[in-house]
């Protein structure tokens, strides 16, 4: 009456295959080069978060492999020998066995208990993680798609536009606990880089503290990990670690405002700039008073801000650190710190920075506002076309480049 | 939109087939009434709904910024709706009234006792509307500040929830004017009054987190 | 249809008499009981459960064609295929058709098939407000879908975080119509869950306890309690960022003060034990189908049990393990950590009472078998990769990332869909009366399993190497080119499985149109109940409702032990099933005012995006179809059904009474001496081609 099963001898081996075949993916999938390995951690923090998951996933693949196998083993011991025996099928059943309370009661306390210890080092590593000192605060902010970061180098514990406000690229001592202040303009963002600690939500309205902390001088990549929208796939950001006194130099030297340029190309971009870009854009020292009649970038942006770009060519990337700002010199994809700038023997990434400045929309989704938007008083979302002409192109970038 | 269950004759045609040897009725396996049952597991569900409703109040209702217009202690006027309240109290007694009533098959003080809950329960939305008027113009619109969203919304679904409840009394009083709700219907009439109750003690509940604690 | 007969309660007329009131409907009641305008109008249990799964397999197949864009779009580093724009609304629509257009229905579909005759019943409780949850579910989908040609479809994800849901960050329609269509088939689910929780606590048949009740019954039954409880909290959640978009309301506007976490607390107090709503009902299918081909009862059948109950309760306790880097507190974080480690032990003695069932057994490898091994083995990995997220800061790496996308892929597809795949094979003959190829049931299975992995497995790695999930792209240099390349030519293989499910149904079906075999009312040698009737199914589903002593009923008539202490065979499943021709089982009427209240739902919803008329019209039609629905009697006394001097049974039906939360306000009793309808002759209606059933 039963539908004819099929012969019983491929079986067994017809299972083991998918699985030896993920097994070896598995394995291998450890050899590939990632800078955003999870599994690889180069700071304190991340690594607490590496040693409790490890044994976690020991344990699970324990596990696993009693489970796969235990069910393995059972459809090849226990398959219906129907060749054998052609009248046991139906007449005759195996064992009528019901259950076992001692067993249930065994295998219900035993995962418990190993649960109970997993989550006993979960507790730890957690209330751990939660009550690192830390050597300084800085301020994250999310915002479609890019992130602020604010130094309180005012020092009245407050972040506000007074204290200097970069982009892009998160400049900290190594070695040393950063606290992170992250919160939102607009939407939930997630700040995250995974060589360095977990992720933390950047809620508008809200403040939630996440502690980095680098080994050593590097560079750290990530991106946003909350769905934020349009161009979520183009958020991301960088950690860049330099070793503690040139950190100090970097803050002092970022709180410098900008050098009108001497260059005479350099110069018409600086003008460019002051015309065309103080909309949402400042650099200190070129055009504060242009950015300050145009708002301030608040009616344009519904995130109200564009990234402060008075030492724009002190970064590794642009543009929501989607691109790399400087040529890519040892290849390893990361724009490491001692790449950037022309004293340390950098080159400027001129495709991608013209690319940009040709069509931003073009290079990265967003949803700018078009003119009649503006008129209606409808911020919008990223960088619009300006419509620059190839030599206005040029002027920019010669000016930019002496954003240092 | 509650269907069947339908009832078996014991006492089959003369040519019913295997059909007919059915044994005798049995209960439904609880005891309850399919549509009983189903008010009770309604109910349950309408407990999230409210519990829900009433958390994002609680969650919502201290959050106004300055300057955004006025909050809760800014608007409430606890004398007058106490006394609505009271009204909507009063209705849960003429509705244990009219189940009572109907259950000793007493038709006509069941109708009455049926238009007086739906008379106070329109007495009750009408104060609420009343109220609302008067919010408004103190200040308070539905999108004036989120203490306004979250305050509207609360006692609107509750609002609702009377409003259906009243249609559903003039409905079985309109039954009952044509002599079809009679002792055999008294079910219906009872468990209506389950989701009466239910109405009114939420309100209690309202009243309670909205109006009293402040 | 006569489900059961009632006690003596207040609304009972007594036993054959002969009410002579006229029926308040408002127009005549439909009387076809073929063709398609009888599948419109039906309230057949059976074939609403059918029709479920038929619409379910349409979005299942909307959303795969989304899940092969997806990857295709992801297959290499840097490509725009097309914009990101659009990527946006196909993840997000995605992942809502195949949770809330694919898999709830799927399971809605196996319950209501199913679940009655597993209980002994003749139909659900209410078997009108089961067609109008069917229909509502397929219009609210409908409504959901039609976002494509209005507008966009929804972009804010699946669990739509606030604020950026909102109409400053989204501004099309998409997010309107996601409110409002998941609101539409969350009251379809609402109605439907009452109705089959008091179909299973009071439709049992004689004797069949609730620890009697198959394991299939008793999941349904906690995954109807569990939506009962959770959808409410997502309706709240629905209405609040409706009067946000609509209605300019201030939920989830910062600027107002509002705080975005609301949102995710609301929708994940609902969205976890939806979780366990979407796993439930396939754990119930695979503990039924693995002692049929094992030939053992389930092992520890109280332990499944109340592990499942477990599971429920426990469901509501977890929620906060969804927002563990959402910002909460360290206490917060530690509560849910901890109640998400425990939640895994009930899941685990479920599988591990899956196993020792199959330990000793004699094992058939049908195509049912496999799948439910294949849930067994697959479903695992996800759990343990579950167990890795609830460990908190382990999570705060994996969370929003494709390793997350990977865990739930191997619980939905690897548990869910393998569980329903498994289930499909399994009641196949029941539902259709002939067996699915089981040749090409194996390949559906190997190359589903084998696609599945290749499509999956790859996305824990693609996770812990960081990237991100819901991303339109991604550069190369992250290490991400080849495993993304592997997991998109899985989902292409998993195409090619599907494809193969389907070559498979019209195979068997032009085989068994050429050459019709019965399958026998017990193809599997199978347990519970619904074996005890022919296949397919008889309209009026038993003859005579059974009599339960035992758990796996069926079973026991069918086995008895013998002098040796050796269970042996005492009758074939066919010699203990019912014959299908009873005659005098009365069945309610059809009623198209189902499909008239559900359709107005979608009328109101564009209404509300776009112009208020509309919503006006369908408001009105809501409240006749109410009324229509409280004035029809449960049975049309007109009403010919079978064939005339067929046999006349002297049932009468009785319209219980209006619901108090339909909005109906008043009923008839319908209950003239009628002709009763032959059951079988309206299963052989059913499927003429297959010969009939009549005895």
């Amino acid at each position: 009456m039963s539908p004819d099963p099929e012969p019983r001898r491929r079986h067994p081996l017809r299972r083991l295959l998918p699985l030896l075949v993920t097994l070896i993916l598995v394995v291998s999938a450890c050899a590939a080069d990632a800078p955003q390995d999870t599994l690889e951690p180069e700071g304190p923090i991340a690594r607490k978060i590496d040693n409790l998951v490890n044994p976690v996933f020991l344990i699970a693949a324990g596990v696993f492999v009693l489970v796969e196998f235990g069910a393995l083993f059972l459809a090849f011991k226990f398959r219906q020998r129907r060749d054998s025996d052609p009248d046991k099928d139906d007449d005759e059943l195996p064992t009528q066995t019901h259950g076992n309370t001692k067993l249930e009661i065994g295998w219900t306390i035993l995962p418990a208990v190993l649960l109970a210890f997993v989550g006993l080092f979960t507790l730890v590593t957690l209330f751990d993680i939660e009550n690192t000192e830390e050597d300084m605060t800085v301020q994250v902010t999310g915002q479609q798609w890019w992130w602020e970061f604010t130094y309180d180098t005012d020092g009245d514990g407050e972040f506000t536009d007074e204290d200097l406000l970069t982009a892009n690229d998160l400049v900290v001592p190594a070695g040393q606990n950063v606290r992170l202040e992250v919160t939102s303009r607009d939407v939930i963002h997630s700040f995250w880089i995974p060589k360095l600690a977990g992720k933390k939500d950047a809620v508008p309205g809200r403040a939630h503290p996440l502690t980095i902390n680098a080994d050593e001088p590097g560079t750290f990549v990530g991106q946003c990990t909350e769905y934020c929208g349009l161009s979520h796939a183009f958020m991301r950001q960088r950690v860049v670690a330099l070793p503690p006194d040139e950190f100090e130099a970097w803050l002092a030297d970022q709180q410098e405002d900008a050098d009108r340029p001497t260059d005479e190309q350099a110069a018409a971009g600086a003008d460019l700039f002051r015309s065309q870009c103080s909309v949402c854009h400042l650099a200190r020292g070129i055009n504060d008073d242009e950015f300050a009649d145009a708002g301030e970038g608040t009616e344009q942006l519904i995130s109200a801000k564009a990234p402060d770009l008075t030492h724009f060519a002190s970064r590794g990337a642009f543009a929501g650190a989607s691109f790399n700002l400087w040529v890519d010199q040892d290849g390893d994809e990361v724009v490491e710190a001692d790449e950037i700038g022309f004293d340390s023997g950098g080159e400027l990434n001129h495709g991608d920075l013209e690319a940009w400045l040709r069509d931003p929309p073009g290079q990265k989704p967003m949803d700018p506002v078009t003119p009649e938007e503006v008129e209606a008083g409808e911020p919008g979302k990223g960088m619009p076309n300006l419509n620059l002409s190839e030599q206005q192109i040029d002027d920019l970038v010669a000016f930019l480049e002496t954003l240092e | 939109m509650a269907d069947t269950v339908v009832h078996e004759a014991p006492t089959a045609a003369p040519h019913a087939g295997p059909a007919a040897v059915h044994g005798p009725s049995h209960a439904t396996s609880t005891g309850l009434s399919n549509t009983k049952l189903a008010m009770w597991v309604f109910l349950g569900s309408d407990c999230l709904l409210f519990g829900g409703l009433i958390s994002t109040y609680l969650l919502l209702r201290h959050r106004v910024p300055p300057g955004q217009g006025p909050g809760p202690t800014d608007v409430f006027d606890i004398p007058f709706t106490s006394v609505s309240s009271f009204v909507l109290l009063f209705s849960s007694l003429t509705m244990a009234l009219a189940v009572g009533a109907i259950h000793r098959g007493d038709e006509r003080r069941c109708r009455t006792f049926l238009l007086t809950t739906a008379l106070l329960g329109a007495l009750f939305v009408g104060g609420q509307a009343y109220e609302f008027t008067v919010f408004v113009r103190e200040g308070l619109g539905y999108t004036t500040n989120i203490f306004g969203s979250a305050f509207y919304t609360l006692t609107g679904f509750h609002g609702t929830h009377v409003s259906v409840g009243i249609m559903f009394l003039l409905g079985l009083f309109i039954l009952s004017l044509r002599g079809r709700l009679g002792v055999e219907r008294a079910e219906t009439v009872e468990i209506f009054g389950l989701y009466w109750h239910f109405v009114d003690i939420v309100w209690i509940l309202i009243f309670t987190v909205v109006y009293l604690i402040p | 249809m006569a489900i059961v007969e009632r006690p003596t309660a207040p609304l009972e007329l007594p036993p054959g008499t002969a009410v002579t009131t006229r029926p308040l409907g408002v127009f005549t009641r439909p009387q076809a009981t073929t063709g398609w305008r009888s599948w419109l109008t039906t309230i057949d249990h059976k074939r609403i459960g059918i029709m479920y799964g038929a619409a379910a397999s349409f979005f299942f197949l909307l959303g795969g064609i989304e899940a092969l864009l997806i990857r295709a779009q992801l297959a290499a580093p840097g490509q725009k295929l097309y914009s990101a724009d659009l990527y946006n609304q196909i993840f997000t629509m995605h992942g809502v058709t195949m949770i809330f257009l694919v898999v709830i229905p799927l399971g809605a579909a196996f319950m209501n098939y199913v679940m009655p005759l597993q209980i002994g019943a003749r139909d659900v409780a209410f078997p009108r407000l089961n067609a109008f949850s069917l229909w509502l579910f397929l219009f609210g989908g409908l409504f959901l879908n039609t976002s494509w040609f209005l507008g966009g479809g929804a972009d804010g994800g699946w669990f739509a975080y606030a604020p950026n849901t909102g109409v400053t960050f989204s501004p099309s329609h998409g997010m309107d119509f996601y409110a409002l269509g998941l609101q539409m088939t969350g009251i379809a689910s609402l109605a439907g869950a009452i109705n089959l929780v008091v179909t299973v606590l009071n439709l049992r048949a004689p004797g069949m306890t609730l620890m009697k009740m198959p394991v299939f019954t008793w999941m349904g039954l906690v995954t109807q309690l569990l939506l009962v409880f959770a959808l409410p909290v997502l309706s709240v959640a629905l209405f609040l960022l409706t009067f946000d978009r609509l209605f300019d309301a201030n939920f989830f506007n910062v600027s107002a003060g509002a705080d975005p976490l609301l949102w995710e607390h609301l929708f994940w107090i609902f969205g976890h034990p939806e979780v366990y709503i979407l796993i439930l009902p396939a754990f119930g299918i695979v503990s039924d189908i693995i002692p049929v081909f094992s030939r053992k009862p389930l092992f520890g059948y109280p332990f499944v049990v109340f592990s499942g109950i477990a599971i429920g309760f426990m469901g509501w306790g977890v929620w906060a393990h969804h927002m563990f880097s959402s910002g909460l507190g360290p206490i917060s974080v530690a509560a849910f950590a901890l109640s998400t480690m425990f939640i895994a032990v009930p899941t685990g003695v479920k599988i591990l009472n899956w196993m020792a069932t199959m330990w000793g057994g004699r094992l058939r490898f049908t195509t049912p078998m496999l799948f439910a091994i294949g849930l067994v083995t697959m479903f695992t990995i996800g759990g343990l990769s579950g167990v890795t997220h609830a460990v908190a800061p382990a999570d705060t790496q994996q969370t929003d990332t494709y390793y997350i996308v990977a865990h739930f892929h191997y619980v939905l597809f690897g548990g869910a869909l393998m569980g329903f795949l498994g289930g499909l094979y399994y009641w196949w003959p029941k539902a259709f009366g002939f067996m699915l190829n089981e040749k090409l049931g194996k390949w559906n299975f190997w190359l589903t399993l084998i696609g599945f992995n290749l499509t999956f497995g790859p996305m824990h790695i693609l996770g812990l190497q960081g990237m991100p999930r819901r991303i339109s792209t991604y550069a190369e240099g992250f290490g991400f080119e080849f495993w993304n390349a592997v997991a998109t030519a899985g989902a292409f293989f998993i195409a090619v499985a599907m494809l193969v499910l389907v070559a498979n149904v019209w195979v068997s079906w032009r085989a068994h149109r050429a050459d019709p075999v019965d399958p026998g009312p017990d193809p599997w040698d199978a347990r519970t109940l619904e074996w005890s009737v022919q296949s397919p199914t008889p309209t009026h589903n038993f003859d005579a409702v059974p009599t339960v002593s035992h758990l796996d009923e069926v079973w026991h008539r069918k086995y008895e032990e013998n002098a040796e202490g050796k269970v042996v065979r005492i009758a074939s499943g066919a010699e203990v099933a019912q014959p299908g021709d009873g005659t005098g089982v009365h069945l309610p009427s059809p009623s198209y005012w189902p499909l008239v209240m559900a359709a107005a739902l979608p009328l109101i919803g564009y209404g509300l995006i776009f112009n208020l008329a509309f919503a006006a019209v369908g408001g009105v039609l809501v409240l006749l179809a109410a009324f229509g629905l409280g004035m029809e009697p449960a049975d049309d006394p007109e009403a010919q059904h079978g064939p005339a001097g067929e046999g006349h049974g002297n049932g009468h039906a009785e319209d219980t009474d209006e619901s108090a939360d339909e909005g109906a306000d008043g009923e008839e009793a319908g209950g003239e001496a009628v002709p009763a309808v032959t059951g079988a002759s309206t299963a052989a209606d059913r499927t003429p081609e297959e010969g009939s059933t009549d005895g």
